[in-house]
């Protein structure tokens, strides 16, 4: 982007990459600094890192609920097992839906589409967001218009619209289909983050030393450019794994996911469609809502613990 | 340039207000706003027409027009009572067959349009006259009912039919075409009458008169009482409540909110069961709660393996937990449907042992011996196999976001399972499945289409209607080549309901050949979703009095007895 | 700083064209002919479907090669002419987006400008205070990581249904009818409240955190030490550092408006706010593909609108884009 050429070398020395791309909320969370450090130091500060430690905690815990949860349900998550609209009770961990399914196994099996939703679109944008934010940061040029014009384009057009021509088209429509519609979406804001600190990176000393030597742009990227960025790159991920759940979330609310099986925004979406909430159905819209928080938080919470641990001015004092 | 913290402050302000008042300019101007607001002890709040747009004008579209174009303004000459299988004399003030072939009607003196011209006999020509147009969506009153002439004479139309005329069809439009002001319609072109949205100001003879709210962007339809409605003298009746308010909500959600909250008095969305309580009436008391509105079937792709071979459907018609559905996916709000899939209105036409002993029901293990007799053979995985040893896989397809069908299809799904035949529910995007339905690119789907009428030919010709064309787009989307069905059809159109012996003979061949080949498969009753609440009205319809009238505010229900739903209602002191 | 803004201009135009061709296909590209859809809600006889679907394609301009079609929507788009509604026929979608576009408006434009202030102001505030900064951050956290719907369901729940201080659904009382009055004025606002909320808390949360983030990072820059040193007030030091963190944040604003725009079509959805989103969601269950392009369009003109804004406000707001720009530096 042109602009980002312009700023980044007038940009204050402590935060050239916060100040390129502070994306708050799309998808959400400030991106943060970039910082060097060796690996036994990151693990003796990680661990001592309560925030880290914290969200890595609720994060494991949602992924074993929904890896080894769906072993312990009676019901298949889209059985009429029970009686009708039931309170949470012995039998149904968290109740029933109005239709008799069991929110508990819904709620499971939900955990494990958001895990794959956020795991394969969070990492189809982190591999696009790398991939395209270094060639265009490295190459510069007529290269980097066309890369930038493309984030552009994919920034502003609704992934809504093109979900839509997809939901219409395939007949079997799954959650890596999601996944995968929602990693070639999300991608754009990393792109230019990734970019903007590739474009700093590249004027400096080994950088230069490496091209002087000869050697190919993908190996610089590889061995020079990204590992200097490592920690930027895990926290991104994390950042787009986060995201790629709330908008796969958003999504399934529409009804515009897959609708045959089941997911934490199809579950608020069944049970927005069935007044649940006029009718005080509390238990079936508030489990998918607090699974997402959660994931979604602690991965935030993980990552402004990693932000300190990689930034030692960051730390609490 | 520095940033001064207040100056975003200031411009967050300024810039909210601008816009505030910006959006006010354009919300009132847009909505044609007339700052009046209604009496709520003389206004009636209705929804369930959400889905509409609001904008046509035309009564010549029955599906699409504003609710209340007919009922409220536009009248028929007859309405049509299905609970008592009766009709009733309305802007006509009698008709009868004065031979076989010959219909008289005569026209109500009396009657003025609501610019103050009378209505008169050449109206109702008019009215009829149009229909001659081969594009009008009413054009089978001229083209299947064997309709020769129409004449005016005196005060009457003299309708004279061939040898055999079409009674049913002809009942059927008796009360269903909208007897329109010809000095108004005269300024329409042809293209206009039969597909138009037509122009205000509304000139009818009904109870109401339509106040403001036309047009896409319009939250509601505004109707305000006639004071002159000829039925207030002529028959003592008068109509409740001083305005209605015909709401376009935009989900069920919201209206039942509303509902719940008293602001909705008559609410003809879907709601759960659970919504029934407090001061929310329904039909029924108890379960099913609503009037049976249509019927819901399965229709299987009679082209395609195995679905053509009449034992296999059978067996999966058999293999159907109907219970199921009516327990999970509607809670008890829905009636199981007879075999012959015929509306509990029409139930003297049932021949019951016909449907003892053809009728299927849900047994599992009858299912089963169906298949094993046919030769379909369990696989290892312990599906059925067609005969020459492939897997059956069938698509059982519905709209997806039609959340009570998208879960009867899995029930569907799970109780043909025990039989052994595999059905993997679909839920592809609404014009995608009609688009596969039309052109019988489907295993299978489900329709419910036809409404309440005043004869079962309405439902024979949807199941039976030859030919096939390329595109199905509204009967016969199953595709059975029955030429002997279709005939038989055919023969029930041309019998009066008043011979009722023949009428029942010609029921039984029909109910016969459907029950024996089940070209389709009727599941259950749709409701009439009729929720009444009584904080500020009451005296609504009921099983229980002697109220016994359509609680529908849809098209085409007011000109049956939704009209009286009205006549009857009291505010509440 | 003319070629830098007509820089900006041309990426902005390019990108325009690139969505306004991707919207055109959006109605092209779906199975299923939109005018066979039309028809099948009929119950039309043979002749007359013969004669609609010559008048639905003239309607819709499919009479013409595919070419001619995609110029004559650009022609119409210079027009203002965003085409014929579907499901409403023959409602035009630019008269259905005019009548939706204030309420989503009046949800939005506040929700943005003031969960921006408010999200800067305090989380400026939390950087480097541990108290504040221990209930801000958790709190930021939540609200960030929170679905819009749910936490609209979650509004609802609390605060219309189990206490009743607000009303659930719509965007003004059923008994009124929009107008210049006390009554209509006071019911909008008291609908306005709940979803309103749902958009500025899950804003709010993510300003806050990236201003906290921003603030500390400035504050152990290098010139707030100097000042520091200097012996200038910490209050000093900190409203510098709340300027220069400021800039990267208006950045922020331009990427996280489409994201904004995605949550007030689910917020609306929830509260059945009569905007833009309850249009989509109308368009969507009815496949009304014109519908649907059309507020596409008009979502895409407004997130590019304002990123060109937001760009060139840019350039008046910080001193250094403008010496850069000049070739200064």
């Amino acid at each position: 982007m042109a602009v980002s050429k312009q700023r980044v070398g007038m940009a204050p020395a402590g935060a050239p990459l916060a100040a390129e791309a502070p994306t708050p909320l799309a998808p959400a969370g400030a991106p943060p600094a970039v910082g060097r450090k060796g690996r036994s130091e990151f693990v003796y500060f990680a661990f001592r890192n309560w925030k880290f430690v914290f969200g890595l905690c609720v994060v494991l815990g949602f992924l074993a609920l929904a890896i080894f949860g769906p072993m312990f349900t009676a019901h298949k998550p889209l059985d009429f097992a029970g009686p009708t609209d039931a309170r949470p009770s012995h039998a149904y961990w968290f109740g029933t839906t109005s239709y008799g399914q069991d929110v508990y196994s819904q709620f499971v099996y939900g955990l494990r589409s958001a895990f794959l939703v956020g795991a394969v679109g969070g990492g189809i944008a982190w591999l696009l967001g790398a991939g395209i934010g270094f060639t265009a940061g490295y190459r510069s040029g007529w290269l980097d218009d066309v890369l930038s014009m493309l984030t552009n384009v994919v920034l502003v057009i609704p992934t809504l619209a093109i979900l839509i021509i997809v939901a219409a088209y395939l007949h079997v429509h799954s959650y890596a289909t999601e996944a995968i519609l929602v990693g070639l979406t999300s991608w754009p804001w990393a792109a230019r983050a990734v970019r903007a600190q590739t474009f700093s990176l590249k004027t400096r000393d080994f950088v230069d030393i490496a091209r002087l030597s000869g050697r190919k742009t993908r190996q610089i990227i590889v061995t020079e450019i990204a590992p200097n960025m490592s920690s930027y790159l895990l926290m991104m991920f994390i950042l787009l794994f986060g995201g790629a759940i709330l908008i796969g979330a958003s999504l399934d609310f529409l009804g515009l996911g897959p609708a045959t099986s089941v997911s934490l925004g199809l579950m608020m979406n069944n049970a927005y469609a069935a007044s649940a909430l006029l009718l005080g159905s509390w238990w079936w819209f508030l489990p998918p809502g607090i699974g997402i928080i959660g994931i979604v938080g602690a991965f935030y919470v993980m990552n402004v613990g990693l932000d300190e641990i990689f930034n030692p001015k960051l730390r609490e004092l | 340039m520095r940033i001064r913290p207040w100056a975003t402050a200031t411009a967050a302000a300024a810039f909210t207000a601008g816009l505030v008042a910006l959006f006010v300019l354009t919300a009132a101007g847009g909505a044609g706003a007339s700052g009046v607001s209604y009496p709520r002890s003389q206004t009636l709040y209705m929804s369930g027409n959400q889905w509409s747009p609001n904008n046509d004008l035309n009564p010549a579209k029955t599906w699409d027009y504003v609710t209340g174009l007919v009922g409220f303004a536009y009248e028929t000459p007859f309405r049509y009572d299905p609970l008592k299988d009766t009709f009733r004399p309305w802007l006509a003030s009698a008709g009868k067959w004065v031979d076989k072939t010959t219909y008289v009607m005569t026209v109500r003196k009396g009657v003025k349009w609501s610019d103050g011209k009378p209505m008169t006999v050449k109206d109702f020509a008019y009215s009829f006259n149009i229909l001659k147009l081969k594009t009008h969506p009413q054009h089978p009153f001229w083209a299947d009912t064997g309709l020769k002439s129409m004449k005016v004479k005196g005060n009457t139309l003299v309708f004279k039919f061939g040898a055999k005329p079409g009674y049913q069809q002809f009942d059927f439009y008796r009360f269903n075409v909208a007897i329109v002001p010809q000095h108004v319609f005269k300024q329409y072109s042809k293209t206009d009458l039969t597909t138009g949205n037509l122009k205000l100001p509304i000139v009818g003879t009904g109870p109401y008169l339509y106040k403001s709210g036309y047009g896409a962007t319009s939250p509601a339809l505004y109707w305000q009482k006639n004071p002159k409605w000829w039925a207030i003298k002529a028959l003592h009746v008068q109509v409740g409540p001083k305005y209605i308010v015909d709401l376009k909500n935009g989900t069920n959600a919201a209206a039942l909110e509303n509902f719940q909250a008293g602001n909705i008095d008559l609410f003809n969305n879907f709601a759960p069961k659970k919504a029934i309580t407090g001061k929310a009436k329904t039909y029924y008391s108890k379960a099913p709660y609503h009037l049976a509105a249509n019927t819901t079937w399965l229709f299987p792709n009679t082209t395609r393996k195995p679905l053509n071979d009449v034992k296999f459907r059978l067996a999966l018609a058999d293999s159907i937990n109907v219970g199921q559905i009516i327990a999970k996916s509607y809670q008890g709000l829905v009636k199981k449907a007879s075999p012959t899939g015929l509306l509990p209105i029409w139930n003297k036409w049932i021949n019951k042992q016909v449907v003892s002993k053809y009728g299927f029901s849900y047994n599992v293990a009858k299912a089963k011996s169906i298949l094993k007799k046919a030769g379909y053979k369990l696989g290892s995985d312990g599906y059925v196999r067609n005969k020459d040893g492939s897997t059956i896989n069938l698509t059982l397809a519905v709209p997806n976001g039609w959340s009570d069908w998208m879960t009867a299809t899995q029930v569907i799904a799970q109780s043909a399972k025990q039989v052994g035949i595999k059905i993997t529910p679909s839920f592809p995007e609404y014009g995608t499945l009609t688009d596969d339905r039309g052109h019988g690119n489907f295993d299978m789907v489900l329709g419910n289409d036809r409404q309440y009428s005043n004869t079962p030919w309405t439902y024979y010709q949807y199941i039976y209607q030859l030919p096939i064309l390329s595109n199905q787009t509204n009967v016969n989307y199953e595709r059975f080549k029955d030429t002997k069905a279709w005939n038989l059809t055919k023969g029930l159109d041309k019998i009066a309901s008043t011979n009722t012996k023949a009428y029942k003979a010609q029921m039984t061949k029909l109910e016969t050949t459907f029950l024996k080949n089940l070209p389709v498969i009727p599941l259950w009753y749709n409701g009439m979703w009729a929720m009444f609440n009584t904080s500020h009205w009451t005296n609504w319809p009921s099983n229980s009095g002697n109220r016994h009238f359509t609680t529908a505010s849809w098209r085409n229900y007011w000109q049956m007895t939704s009209i009286d739903m009205l006549t009857h209602l009291k505010p509440v002191k | 700083m003319i070629r830098y803004l007509a820089r900006k201009l041309l990426i902005y135009l390019v990108t325009f064209f690139v969505a306004v061709t991707i919207d055109w296909a959006i109605p092209r590209s779906m199975p299923g002919n939109p005018i066979e859809q039309l028809l099948a809600r009929m119950h039309a006889q043979p002749e007359s479907q013969r004669v609609l679907t010559s008048y639905y394609s003239k309607a819709f301009g499919f009479d013409v090669p595919l070419w001619k079609q995609y110029l004559n929507f650009w022609v119409a788009l210079f027009h203002g002419d965003l085409g014929v509604s579907i499901a409403n026929f023959p409602t035009p979608v630019w008269e259905l987006i005019r009548g939706a576009f204030p309420y989503t408006l009046a949800l939005l434009v506040p929700a943005i400008l003031l969960s921006f202030w408010a999200g800067n102001k305090v989380g400026a505030l939390a950087a480097r205070r541990k108290g504040l900064d221990n209930t801000v951050l958790p709190v930021s956290y939540v609200l960030t990581a929170t679905p819009q719907m749910w936490l609209g369901i979650m509004l609802a729940w609390v605060f219309a249904i189990t206490l009743g201080y607000f009303p659930v659904s719509g965007a003004y009382g059923l008994t009124l009818q929009p107008a210049w009055s006390f009554g209509f004025v006071g019911s909008f606002l008291h609908h306005w409240v709940l979803p309103f909320l749902a958009l500025f808390l899950v804003s709010f949360g993510g300003w806050a955190i990236g201003m906290r983030n921003m603030i500390i990072y400035e504050l152990e820059a290098d010139y707030s030490n100097y000042l520091a040193a200097l012996g200038a007030p910490t209050k000093l030091v900190r409203k510098y550092a709340y300027r220069n963190a400021l800039l990267p944040q208006i950045t922020g604003l331009a990427l996280a408006l489409g994201a904004v725009v995605a949550g007030a079509i689910v917020v609306e959805i929830v509260f059945s706010y009569p905007g833009l989103g309850t249009l989509t969601l109308n368009a969507l269950q009815n496949r009304d593909y014109f519908l649907i392009q059309g507020i596409f369009l008009f979502l895409i003109m407004g997130v590019l609108i304002a990123n060109l804004v937001i760009d060139i406000a840019y350039v008046f707001i910080d001193p250094r884009t403008r010496v850069g720009m000049q070739g200064g530096s």
